[in-house]
């Protein structure tokens, strides 16, 4: 009970020394000994092989599927470097992004994608490190990028909603994410000490970010895929997040309703007044000020056809008078006198 | 993102191959990870640190860089002191609890820290003595796969790209009262990220239009490598021979 109390004690130190750009996801480098270090690539290295066979083999299929991968890996990096606010903690800490990937991508190209924005804010922006790149790999990476494709397809398969499924994706790929971490950090730095209560220790002290931001990430994986399936449905299908067929369904609906508000709309709104009747007229009325009968009054006769004819006319008769101004070639700028002529121009000008 | 782009040009060691600083500083990290003690890890850590003020690195630049590793290394530091040992150093009472520092979670900290220190410090000369597209050339020189070095040109040509994106979309939706409160942040926030993959998309498509009309097959060239100087052979290997003694020691 004490030890736990301690706990508490520390990881709400913990929380109120986090940095304003936390990257709790990522183990600092020098932080594994070199044996864990290296034990953590091996675990690592499988996936990754996998991940880039993956890779190479959509590659053959669509040249534009490596550029993309790239890309989502920019996506990743970015996203993993915006600090949001942990409402609990008074802290801001940071999504890891994989869940989306994870759903987007596969999780095993969701591999790569992790370590290649691994590396890269391993080199320039010492979040992670070399050193650590096989921890960071298993934990971001396998166990994001897994938990988030295998929740968000099991709860796909059995018809739940979309953004529940993103939701709960996100949600678990960032736990799963957390205590991996917190796995190998307990692993790494125990020293002779025993593991489940550095385990623990290290668990607790992560809660007071951790715990919010999974939720936060849930929140934000289910409103990127929402909007994914709003905008583009069709990269969906691409990515093989959904068929074709939900599409086509989607279509039908969109199809129905507006041919249904189409009809129903022009009948509804004839019985809705205006702004201008209901409150300008109204106000006027009550102050004195009767509505009178406009001077010209466009909605009678042919005035507006009259009036579009005259305008025709005159508009072609000035047309076919400047033609001339109009389609004739723009003269040189020596000729205009105004502009000044280039220095081959002024040469020849001196020359003659 | 400034972090990303900084470079010292016009030091002595951004001058030596790529390869030849990948090599040692993976062979220096090694040491360091595998060295039971802290005098070596310092003395890595004092030498990286020296380089980088010779290397005249902005202050603040550097600072931001080495303020999560502090960070990091206080948090572990706390963990080890309370949590680890038996023999107890100094004992007092926070709110009620009864907290003790022991002496064996003293010296490990410290042992972590200073390794965690080394290994950051050394990993800062080598990015700021090297630009990007060279590590990545010299990664390709020891045999990294060729798919992922791509990726991650790809990433690292369109983060800056994405993140320009990213900050017109986060300026507009300031502008339109985005992030008000803690609801609007997260639907916000949302919108942004949902809007960089769609960008992401349309990117990576005009990219690789442009590149197969340009003969792209799926496979990009990479750089070619000039041969080794001796001079650099040279120093590498005293680099090396005499990191391995004081190691050794």
């Amino acid at each position: 009970m004490k030890k736990v109390k301690c706990g508490l004690v520390l990881s709400l130190i913990s929380g109120l020394c986090m940095p304003q750009h936390a990257s709790a996801m990522h183990i600092a480098e020098g932080l594994l000994p070199f044996n864990w270090a290296a034990f953590w690539f091996a675990v690592a290295l499988p996936f990754f092989a996998w991940g880039l066979y993956r890779l190479n083999q959509r590659s053959r299929e669509d040249l534009s599927f490596k550029p993309l991968v790239g890309l989502m890996a920019a996506v990743v990096f970015i996203i993993s470097c915006m600090p949001i606010p942990v409402p609990f903690a008074g802290t801001c800490s940071h999504p890891c992004g994989t869940g989306i990937s994870g759903i987007l991508v596969g999780p095993a190209i969701s591999v790569v994608i992790t370590a290649a924005a691994l590396v890269i804010q391993a080199l320039f922006l010492a979040h992670g490190g070399l050193s650590t790149l096989g921890a960071d790999i298993v934990s971001m990476g396998v166990m994001g990028s897994f938990a988030g494709f295998l929740i968000f397809r099991a709860l796909r398969s059995v018809k739940v909603n979309m953004a529940v499924a993103a939701f709960m994706a996100g949600l678990f790929a960032d736990w799963a994410t957390y205590f991996m971490t917190s796995v190998e950090l307990a692993a790494g730095i125990r020293g002779e000490a025993a593991f489940l209560p550095l385990f623990w220790k290290v668990l607790i002290a992560f809660i007071p970010t951790q715990l919010p931001i999974g939720i936060l990430e849930g929140a934000m994986t289910a409103g990127m895929v929402v909007l994914l399936y709003k905008k583009r449905p069709d990269l969906l299908v691409k990515m093989r997040v959904i068929k074709a067929r939900e599409v086509a369904v989607i279509g039908a609906v969109l199809i129905a309703l507006t041919i249904f508000f189409s009809g129903v709309a022009p009948a509804e709104a004839s019985k809705w007044t205006g702004v201008d009747e209901a409150v300008i007229e109204k106000i006027a009325k009550e102050q004195g000020r009767e509505p009178k009968e406009p001077l010209i009054n466009m909605e009678q006769g042919d005035l507006p056809l009259f009036i579009f004819l005259v305008a025709g006319t005159i508009g072609g008769f000035a047309a076919g008078y400047y033609w001339r101004v109009l389609i004739a070639e723009k003269k040189s700028p020596l000729c205009r006198g105004h502009a000044e002529p280039g220095p081959e121009i002024s040469a020849k000008i001196r020359g003659s | 993102m400034h972090l990303l782009e900084y470079y010292a040009s016009d030091h002595w060691l951004s001058r030596i191959d790529a390869r030849i600083k990948l090599l040692v500083t993976l062979i220096v990290l090694v040491m360091v990870l595998s060295y039971q003690g802290v005098g070596f890890q310092l003395l890595v850590a004092a030498l990286s640190l020296t380089l980088i003020i010779n290397m005249k690195i902005p202050w603040r630049l550097f600072l931001l860089r080495f303020s999560e590793p502090f960070l990091i290394v206080l948090v572990v530091f706390l963990l080890k002191i309370f949590f680890s040992g038996h023999d107890p150093l100094y004992s007092f009472n926070v709110l009620g609890l009864h907290l003790t520092m022991y002496r064996e979670g003293l010296a490990e900290g410290i042992a972590i820290g200073s390794r965690i220190m080394a290994a950051i410090s050394l990993m800062a000369v080598l990015v700021y003595a090297t630009p990007f597209t060279e590590l990545m050339a010299a990664l390709s020189w020891l045999k990294v796969p060729q798919g992922f070095i791509e990726v991650l040109l790809y990433a690292y040509r369109y983060i800056f790209v994405l993140f320009e994106e990213a900050m017109v979309i986060y300026q507009a939706q300031k502008n339109r009262l985005g992030y008000a409160n803690f609801r609007n942040r997260l639907s916000s926030f949302g919108i942004l990220t949902g809007s960089l993959i769609l960008k992401a998309f349309e990117q990576s498509q005009t990219l690789s239009t442009a590149m197969v009309q340009r003969g792209y097959d799926g496979n990009m060239p990479l750089f070619q490598s000039r041969p080794f100087r001796s001079s650099e052979i040279f120093l590498s290997c005293l680099v090396v021979t005499v990191m391995g003694l004081l190691w050794g020691i």
